[in-house]
């Protein structure tokens, strides 16, 4: 299988000592790594204001981690961690691999447009300057 | 009135690439309620009240309309603003971006008032609701 990208967010308590979600993030990471997966990166985004109540409560500590791997079975184990683990109010998985790489076809698309033909300058302004 | 903006005009018209952009940035500051009068530059001021103006109407732009001389409303031509920033990823995690395309109590608002293109509306969909899933953004605020 090839490999996906996964961005992956998660919701703690906002009463959770740093610790805690330190220590819930290494054993993500440890888990991911151990399955073949990789940590891109790792974000914690702090406290933030939730847009609606979630389990009680109207703020949430977000974090944040960009994975990769080639086996599914990762995402399924990481999100049966979060589902047990204590402070963790909501979180989700978002895979992205699709998404990228259309991203990066129109791009391609529009350098090569940009270098088969330079912008020819459009009409307006200079009509508009010829009739005044 | 409009023309007082066009000897600013000329200048950078032959020297910048995209004209279209350059010109009108500075018009619209000059003459902020004008927006009407400078979509007939094309045309010699005298013919403003329809008439024999035909030649100028069709450089008028987008949203003239076709019937003469009743045309009291000019809708300015609205553009996707993605596709001016020419964004091809839209980031459900950014609900500053995100919230400028929803209604006050949560609803998507519909492309014929944003002026999204189909593309990007689609795309802004889908962050929408990946943003409201991660609670970013509401599904529905509670008064």
């Amino acid at each position: 299988m090839e490999e996906r990208q996964y961005d992956l967010i998660f919701i703690c308590r906002p009463d959770t000592p740093e610790e805690e979600i330190n220590k819930l993030v290494a054993t993500l990471e440890h888990a991911a790594t151990e399955r073949g997966g990789k940590v891109e990166k790792t974000e914690k985004w702090g406290t933030r204001k939730l847009a609606y109540r979630v389990s009680k409560h109207r703020e949430g500590f977000y974090v944040y981690l960009v994975l990769r791997s080639t086996q599914g079975e990762m995402i399924k184990e990481l999100e049966r961690r979060l589902k047990v683990a204590d402070p963790v109010i909501k979180y989700m998985t978002v895979r992205l691999d699709e998404e990228i790489k259309r991203q990066q076809k129109l791009v391609q698309k529009r350098e090569r447009r940009a270098a088969r033909r330079p912008r020819k300058p459009a009409g307006t302004g200079e009509q508009a300057a010829a009739a005044s | 009135m409009a023309d007082e903006a066009n000897p600013q005009a000329p200048p950078p018209a032959p020297e910048t690439p995209a004209p279209e952009a350059a010109p009108a940035p500075q018009a619209v500051p000059a003459t902020p309620h004008q927006g009407p009068p400078r979509r007939r530059e094309g045309g010699p001021p005298g013919r403003r009240m329809g008439g024999p103006g035909g030649g100028g109407r069709r450089e008028g732009g987008p949203g003239a309309g076709p019937r003469r001389g009743k045309r009291q409303f000019f809708r300015k031509k609205k553009v996707c603003k993605f596709c001016v920033e020419r964004v091809d990823y839209i980031d459900y995690k950014k609900p500053e971006v995100l919230q400028t395309f929803v209604q006050d109590r949560g609803k998507i608002l519909p492309r014929r008032i944003t002026g999204t293109c189909a593309r990007h509306q689609r795309w802004l969909g889908v962050a929408l609701r990946r943003a409201r899933n991660i609670a970013l953004l509401p599904f529905a605020t509670e008064l």
